[in-house]
């Protein structure tokens, strides 16, 4: 019994000394992997295809501590107010230690998805919340997690969208003068379609253009819809899309 | 009263709670500087001074205790306690594993959950060695 006390003993202690041991020494590598320039993030790009938004940050660590690491990722919430809108992740790939790794940091998020989840955000400017999280882990046994909360302003692709409507009863036209300001960081380019309906919910006509603003600029632009005369009521329900995503909905009622 | 009735050693008493006071004391010193050393540093974490506290006092009580309870059965009693008191101690004050630290818009947070499940192993070696330990004792201990 003796010699199995003194087998736990020593187990003990060399437990004990690894344990106390480990945090020290991944502190030590991480302050190493700090210094000098052994980390670096360039300046993310952001690009606009399919309907997808991307953000792509190059990423380049010189793991010059003594340990792995592993489970990196990007994590990014946007939210407005309390409401999440979208959450993006992007895991990155593990860096042994004495390795060099230059990778890219990809971020996809669909536009559709984006606005689906809150409309006002393709007409009305407004505050994003962003929460902006680095995880990854060091020696597989620590897990470090530094996240930053900060606000955006959300430049509106359709902002301040106003239509003057007028209705020729004699070739049963309507004509929309369409305006609106590109305030997104992104150029809007892609079908813009009016639909009408009459009272009864039934399609009396509609029409589109093929929008092709660059971002900042302001658009204006007269297009005519012809109706199914038989179908239009006083009131006309005016329904505006671009690509998939619902812009507007507005009732008219004829003078 | 007998003759032959053993008078308690009052003298040898005040020499066992002298030794314990002065290997108390020497913990309480080490205690210190590992207060000194980390105070700063892991000021910023939430309840330190609190959690400190009560890790240093629990321990000195123990040194204290099991340092007065040399050549008895309870030496061993009071280490089994003293590593279950570790194990709920260490759960607590980690947060299970994991700590969060604020400040203004940045949120740090440390997840060593393999860490403190190792730590809890070594205390439960610890429980199985105080048991074996007594078991061993109470085998060598004369009968009345």
């Amino acid at each position: 019994m003796r010699l199995t006390i003194k087998a736990l003993g020593w187990t003990i202690i060399l437990l004990w000394i690894f344990t106390l041991a480990l945090p020290v020494s991944v502190a030590f590598s991480l302050m190493k992997l700090a210094e000098g320039r052994n980390l670096g993030i360039q300046e993310p790009t952001f690009m606009l295809s399919n309907g997808n938004i991307s953000i792509s940050m190059p990423i380049y660590v010189n793991n010059t501590g003594f340990y792995d690491i592993s489970e990196a990722g990007v994590k990014i919430r946007i939210g407005k107010a309390d409401k999440t809108i979208v959450t993006l992740y992007r895991d990155l790939p593990n860096i042994p230690a004495g390795q060099m790794v230059n990778t890219s940091c990809i971020l996809t998020a669909s536009l559709t998805d984006f606005f689906q989840k809150d409309c006002t955000l393709l007409t009305e400017d407004a505050n994003l919340n962003v929460n902006a999280a680095l995880h990854f882990r060091v020696a597989y046994a620590i897990a470090f997690n530094v996240a930053q909360n900060f606000s955006t302003r959300w430049g509106a692709p359709f902002h301040n969208l106003t239509y003057i409507l007028a209705y020729d009863g004699a070739t049963h036209t309507f004509s929309f003068s369409i305006s609106f300001n590109n305030h997104a960081f992104f150029p809007l380019s892609g079908p813009f379609e009016i639909r009408l309906y009459n009272s009864s919910n039934y399609e009396i006509g509609k029409t589109s253009l093929y929008l092709d603003v660059p971002s900042g600029e302001f658009f204006q632009e007269t297009v005519d819809v012809a109706v199914d005369p038989l179908g239009v009521t006083n009131r006309v329900l005016i329904r505006m899309f671009f690509a998939d995503l619902h812009v507007l909905e507005t009732e008219w009622i004829l003078p | 009263m007998s003759e032959l009735e053993p008078k308690p050693d009052r003298r040898r008493f005040s020499f066992r709670v002298a030794r314990a006071f002065l290997i108390t004391a020497a913990y309480a010193v080490f205690w210190l500087i590992i207060w000194f050393l980390t105070s700063t540093l892991l000021a910023s974490f939430p309840e330190y001074q609190k959690l400190f506290s009560v890790i240093a006092l629990g321990l000195l009580f123990f040194t204290f205790a099991i340092a007065l309870a040399e050549g008895t059965i309870y030496k061993y009693i009071l280490k089994i306690i003293r590593a279950f008191f570790l194990i709920a101690y260490l759960t607590y004050a980690t947060n299970s594993g994991v700590l969060k630290v604020s400040f203004e818009n940045l949120v740090f947070t440390v997840e060593f959950v393999p860490l403190l499940a190792l730590m809890i192993v070594i205390n439960l070696l610890e429980i199985a060695k105080g048991l074996l330990q007594a078991i061993e004792f109470a085998a060598h201990s004369p009968k009345d």
